[in-house]
């Protein structure tokens, strides 16, 4: 095994446990931190592929703002550590089966060597302009849609989230 | 010539932002008055939407269509979003905070369903997608007060997202497999290079999925009958009209132009899912006794019988989800302006309190007894005639195909058994004797929207040529046989 697979199998591994943690934990804040660290080895696993500026933008949007304010509405709300709940067998089982059923399918069409079609195989680059430069120019349109998108959002949280109705 | 394609769009999104800013600057006294003038507005737009014509290439780099099939839905997008705001104007009263940016939200979210009338690539289909479905989200929790709001909010919510998680997750596959998100290049690749092996068949099903959650159809409808109850009014009537044809037309653009070369993979699964759907939609509204939640079921059941022209994949199908769709909107927006005037006097949505409603309102009772029937499809209203052809495609296709005699068999005892629920509500209407008999009020825009409607339903019904010919204009695009 090479320092490739190697740091591969740590990332992934490493980042499975940590979403598993954010789902686990009962106190908040310390779910928060597990999806920081999982963001971290995510970013890892893009470092690996060649995509640095993926990386370092799974970094700094994701780790540093999006997480932030993450944080900042935790303290806000003040939520206490959530009551241990009650474990829903029915839902426990359907959930289990149903991930275990996507798990087995993704297994036998990974289990076999992947065979693209002729127009799919072209070297693959991620560097800054490779990314930056189609938003700009070839995906203008659903980019500035996105740019609707975040303001109906805007207007949704203030809207519900307004303590008092007048 | 970009910026022609997308001159509908940008008209919404002006209208949209400019009643944001003027509640924050000059609130409108009142607003009621503001969204019957919204209303309007989007109406001259549909109006203007004539002017523009069809065009035979793509605009921004391929990732945008206006051709015949894109400007049937923009127009029918329009005609919806210009009677849901009637209809929330209608509403309004009983929205305690934010009536108009409402009013700004349901314009946004037209605005995402006539770029989603235009999608030509899965990026934008993505974005358009999620455009739709936040600004539901939101919609559907807006009565903060009431539980049933905020549950149909959360649920739409949490199966929403993993709806939008499954189908980016399928997209990355049909990207990686083929090297192209654009619709015609796929249906070139796929034409050239046959069918890539099973992590293309796995993503396109995890795009299906994400659609399916769209539509409501099994395996992916349970949300429908509790956000249909809980969600206000007109959102459920902007979600039963404007979101389910959204779907549709996603369904159809990807399936009909992206994927028609592998339709021996998704023929034969949207048969059985369209029989699944109608079974499950017709017999599960049989037992409901709220209004908003058999229409639920009924739209589950809807989403079946327009299933089974996709699932026929020829020009007849095509064509005839494309009737179907126009005339579903009239007959749904009928219905659910006068559970609006009903619930605004007496305050129950539960078919009992419809009891005696062609007595207290002659025109509510008239209204709503002819949108149900035209649901369950009785000659001469135009449900008839979109059932009508969406059979006739199903047995067109059974002429190479055998097994589509199912299809046709389960469809057939849907309609049986949806007879049943529907009349029901038209017993309550003039059978039923209610306990209160006061006379209920319309106001003038709900008996003109109402007008347009039962007009729309009665004369697609009997001439049905103006429509008919607009929708296989449409259809003729995939250039199907």
């Amino acid at each position: 095994m090479n320092v490739h697979d190697t740091l591969f199998w740590f990332f992934s591994i490493a980042m499975l446990l940590s979403g598993v943690l954010v789902i686990a934990n009962r106190n908040p804040v310390n779910s928060a931190m597990c999806l920081v660290l999982l963001f971290v080895f995510m970013a890892g696993l893009f470092l690996l592929l060649d995509a640095i500026f993926l990386a370092v933008i799974q970094i700094l949007v994701y780790a540093g703002a999006v997480m932030v304010l993450f944080l900042f509405v935790l303290m806000l709300l003040d939520i206490k550590a959530s009551e241990r709940r009650r474990i829903l067998w029915l839902g426990l089982i359907g959930g289990l089966a149903v991930a275990g059923a996507f798990v087995w399918e993704l297994a036998m069409i990974l289990g076999k060597p992947l065979k693209p079609l002729a127009s799919a195989d072209k070297p693959f680059h991620a560097g800054l302009t490779d990314v930056v430069k189609p938003l700009f120019t070839k995906y203008m349109l659903p980019f500035e849609v996105t740019a609707l998108l975040l303001l109906v959002a805007m207007v949704g949280v203030v809207l519900l989230s307004k303590k008092e109705l007048r | 010539m970009s910026i022609y394609a997308i001159q509908l769009e940008i008209l919404l999104v002006i209208l949209g932002i400019s009643t944001l800013l003027t509640d924050a600057f000059k609130p409108a006294g009142d607003k009621r008055r503001l969204g019957l003038t919204l209303g309007v507005l989007v109406g001259v737009v549909f109006c203007f939407s004539f002017l523009l014509k069809a065009q035979t290439d793509t605009a921004f780099h391929g990732l945008y269509r206006l051709d015949a099939f894109a400007l049937y839905f923009k127009r029918l997008f329009l005609v919806a979003t210009a009677l849901v705001l009637v209809m929330s104007a209608e509403f309004a009263k009983r929205i305690e905070s934010g009536v108009a940016e409402f009013y700004a939200l349901v314009l946004f979210a037209a605005t995402g369903m006539l770029l989603i009338a235009s999608v030509n690539d899965f990026v934008l289909l993505f974005v358009a997608l999620e455009l739709v479905t936040i600004t539901f989200y939101i919609l559907a929790s807006y009565l903060r007060r009431q539980v049933t709001s905020l549950e149909a909010g959360t649920k739409y919510l949490i199966l929403g997202a993993l709806s939008s998680g499954f189908t980016v997750y399928g997209i990355a596959y049909v990207f990686g497999t083929t090297g192209t998100t654009n619709f015609d290049s796929l249906a070139a690749a796929l034409r050239t290079g046959g069918i890539p092996n099973g992590a293309f068949t796995f993503g396109m099903l995890l795009v299906l999925t994400g659609l399916g959650f769209k539509i409501a159809s099994v395996p992916f409808q349970i949300w429908a009958p509790d956000v249909y109850q809980g969600a206000p009014t007109p959102v459920t009537a902007f979600l039963a009209v404007g979101s389910k044809a959204a779907g549709f037309a996603l369904l159809l653009r990807v399936l009909l132009a992206g994927l028609l070369p592998v339709q021996g993979v998704w023929a034969l699964l949207l048969l059985v899912l369209a029989g699944a759907t109608l079974a499950y939609g017709n017999l599960g509204a049989l037992p409901q006794r709220n209004l908003k939640r058999l229409l639920g079921y009924s739209s589950i059941g809807h989403a079946g019988y327009m299933l089974m022209g996709i699932a026929a994949v020829n020009a007849l199908g095509a064509g005839a989800v494309l009737f179907y769709l126009g005339q579903y909107a009239f007959t749904n927006l009928c219905a659910f302006l006068a559970i609006v005037a009903v619930t605004n006097a007496t305050g129950t949505e539960e078919i009992d309190g419809f009891a005696g409603l062609g007595k207290r309102a002659p025109i509510l009772g008239l209204a709503l007894f002819l949108a149900m029937a035209s649901l369950a499809g009785v000659p001469p209203l135009s449900g008839f005639f979109g059932k009508f052809q969406l059979f006739a495609a199903v047995v067109e296709a059974a002429q190479t195909d055998s097994r589509y005699y199912w299809l046709a068999a389960v469809g057939a005892a849907a309609v049986v058994v949806s007879l049943y629920f529907y009349f029901n509500v038209a017993r309550a209407i003039y059978l039923q004797e209610a306990e209160d008999n006061s006379a209920i009020p319309v106001t003038a825009p709900v008996r003109v929207a109402l007008w347009i409607c039962m007009a729309a339903m009665i004369g697609f019904g009997i001439f049905q040529r103006p429509l008919v010919e607009m929708a296989v204009t449409a259809a003729s695009v995939f250039g199907l046989k």
